[in-house]
């Protein structure tokens, strides 16, 4: 199978880890998402609990300063790990699947990369979302906007493009059209057509 | 209050606030605040080309003063003479880094200490000190960080303890002379200072405070890099000093230089050169013996930094130029009322503050205009005052993680190896030494000059 790095940006609720999970396993290629955590853990002596404190998390302009290209921000340095973690595996000529992380900018220079986006009817999201974390409607919303807003502060301080503007990715799909399932199965006819490039 | 004022407030406040943002670059940040100054502060609401002329102060260059001083003066806008002189010291710095200097000074400490972790700790906070008094912290700190994370790798001993004590050491070792840093050149060139008063004045101060933090940090780091203790320590595994060295030639090359420039310095008050001809000597000396690897020094000087220093003494104008710094300086002098004790504190314990929070060269820079006019109206020594703010803005930027660049440095290599340093890691410790030698510079003060 030719190399192929399939990189998923999504909105909070829309099901885009279902998706990169099942599109990791019809491939059968690693997904890094909480692995890249541990990953990264191994490789620098921190303790995961302390990498997901900062994971995606944008960087409190207040707090930290950036002088000469260091910067002090811990988010800055896990986020920048994580990258260059990224890009190396990228290098090593593995295929595999990435949830967010700015993937589909950071990695844009390999050939090999299929970006996505996924999104989803609030509706939708907030169904799923009530269901996975139990909570009661307005809560759900109130959450999925807080996680949304996160993610979009953390991607365009890494990336020059805007998070979810459909020109930064090859694919948008809202999920709500078809469901988890057969955007799975769209989803991987398209990267099969990719890779026979 | 005049349009001209209104405007250059709000355009010093908006610079602010977008450094601190870091969105966008931030010599972009102030190139672009010290335009709107020109054109909205003294093109369109003062209509006054003299204030645009004296702002860019292109004339100091065709000035003899400018280059050798024979009697001590003070500068307006633009202050070319820190510009030169940093860029200079840059070139300067570069040439040693590339010959492996800075690599080789700390292999070279560390293996006459036998690598023992308390030496080593105590070697490099005064190695640090000491380098900063001539070089910029950040390069100081740069290295000795990543050494010391070398160094703990293979000592097994937690680097973090020994990185807090070098920034908080460089910071010190930067308030003892007039180019340790940006704050003591911006001072030093503006009220016409040479090296020689700051070593014989904050100096002396740094001094004290150097043997008293390294005491404290001692007792306050004791368990942590303790580590490795008691294992005899195999030195056979740890990189030669002569490793690190990349050229001989241009290691002792650059030796020489940094030497001549240290000498240069120490002797300018006697030799009239003012910094600005020893840092265009300098840079041209360190071209010349570098030969065909000039241009590589060249294009790795941080002309960001530089650009940033442009627009920011831009801006800092159009605050003095419009009456701004004055009103702030009688707002001292009233709530101080003569009280000349009660204005050096202020002095002191304001710039502490505010440099521990907001970057110390800008603020530095705008309080020199302010002490300025306090010590025309109040009859206070120009020099008492500037020493406190030169401690001040100095040392203040040692209490938190964003207070001095060499913090950001630091604390960056850190984490990018693997060692998270929180504001509460970082302040736990740094901040009371911060304190206790606030404490000790306002004692110096009080006893020294009243």
């Amino acid at each position: 199978m030719p190399q192929v790095i399939i990189s998923i940006g999504r909105e909070f609720g829309s099901g885009g880890k279902a998706i990169a999970e099942q599109l990791a396993k019809r491939f059968n290629i690693p997904i890094y998402d909480r692995h890249l955590i541990t990953e990264i853990a191994d490789k620098t002596g921190l303790t995961p609990e302390e990498i997901e404190k900062y994971n995606e998390k944008p960087k409190n302009h207040l707090l930290s300063r950036r002088v000469n290209g260091y910067s002090n921000s811990i988010e800055d340095n896990i986020a920048e790990m994580q990258f260059n973690f990224l890009r190396e595996k990228a290098s090593s000529g593995e295929s595999f699947v990435v949830v967010g992380r700015c993937s589909e900018t950071k990695l844009r220079d390999f050939k090999c990369l299929v970006s996505l986006f996924v999104l989803g009817d609030m509706s939708e999201k907030i169904k799923r979302v009530m269901t996975v974390y139990d909570l009661s409607e307005d809560k759900a919303k109130a959450f999925i906007d807080k996680k949304d807003r996160k993610r979009k502060r953390y991607h365009n301080y890494h990336c020059e493009g805007h998070w979810g503007d459909s020109r930064l990715y090859d694919l948008s799909i809202n999920s709500s059209r078809l469901g988890l399932d057969k955007t799975v199965d769209l989803l991987e006819e398209y990267i099969k057509s990719r890779m026979g490039e | 209050m005049s349009a001209a004022q209104i405007f250059a407030i709000v355009i010093f406040v908006g610079m602010f606030i977008m450094i601190v943002l870091d969105k966008i670059e931030r010599h972009y940040v102030t190139l672009g605040s010290g335009l709107l100054t020109l054109v909205v502060v003294f093109g369109i609401c003062m209509r006054s080309g003299s204030a645009v002329m004296d702002t860019l102060a292109l004339k100091g260059f065709i000035t003899k003063d400018f280059w050798y001083q024979v009697t001590e003066s003070e500068s307006k806008g633009i202050n070319w003479a820190t510009i030169i002189f940093i860029a200079g010291m840059m070139v300067m710095v570069e040439g040693m880094a590339k010959a492996g200097f800075f690599r080789w000074l700390c292999m070279k400490i560390a293996y006459l200490v036998k690598c023992k972790t308390v030496p080593i700790f105590i070697t490099f906070m005064v190695m640090s000190a000491v380098l900063s008094m001539f070089i910029d912290s950040i390069t100081v700190i740069m290295f000795l960080a990543a050494v010391t994370i070398e160094l703990a790798s293979l000592l097994k001993f937690n680097p973090v303890p020994m990185i807090l004590s070098e920034i908080f050491c460089a910071n010190l070792g930067g308030s003892a002379t007039m180019c340790g840093d940006p704050p003591n050149i911006i001072i030093g060139t503006s009220l016409g200072f040479s090296f020689f008063d700051f070593l014989t004045n904050t100096g002396l101060c740094a001094a004290v405070s150097l043997i008293v933090s390294v005491v404290f940090l001692y007792f306050a780091f004791r368990k942590e890099i303790a580590g490795g203790k008691g294992e005899p320590v195999d030195m056979s595994k740890f990189p030669k000093p002569s490793e690190a060295i990349t050229n001989k030639k241009d290691f002792v090359i650059s030796s020489v230089i940094f030497a001549l420039a240290v000498l240069l310095l120490i002797t300018h008050a006697t030799t009239h050169l003012t910094v600005a001809t020893i840092g265009l000597f300098i840079a041209a000396i360190t071209l010349i013996a570098f030969g065909k690897h000039a241009l590589e020094l060249i294009k790795k000087v941080d002309y960001k930094t530089l650009l940033f220093f442009i627009g920011l003494f831009i801006v800092v104008s159009g605050l003095e130029e419009t009456g701004i710094l004055k009103l702030i300086a009688n707002f001292i002098g009233d709530i101080s009322d003569g009280n000349v004790m009660l204005m050096i504190a202020i002095i002191l314990w304001v710039s502490a503050v505010a440099s521990a929070f907001v970057d110390n060269i800008p603020f530095a820079a705008t309080m020199v205009p302010i002490i300025q006019s306090l010590a025309e109206t109040s009859g206070v020594p120009i020099s008492t005052l500037a020493w406190a703010l030169a401690m001040g803005t100095d040392i203040g930027g040692s209490a938190t993680p964003i207070g001095a660049s060499a913090n950001v440095v630091g604390t960056s290599v850190a984490q990018k190896n693997g060692y998270p340093i929180g504001w509460g890691r970082y302040c736990k410790k740094i901040a009371p030494a911060t304190v206790i030698v606030l404490a000790i510079s306002t004692v110096y003060l009080f006893v020294r000059y009243l």
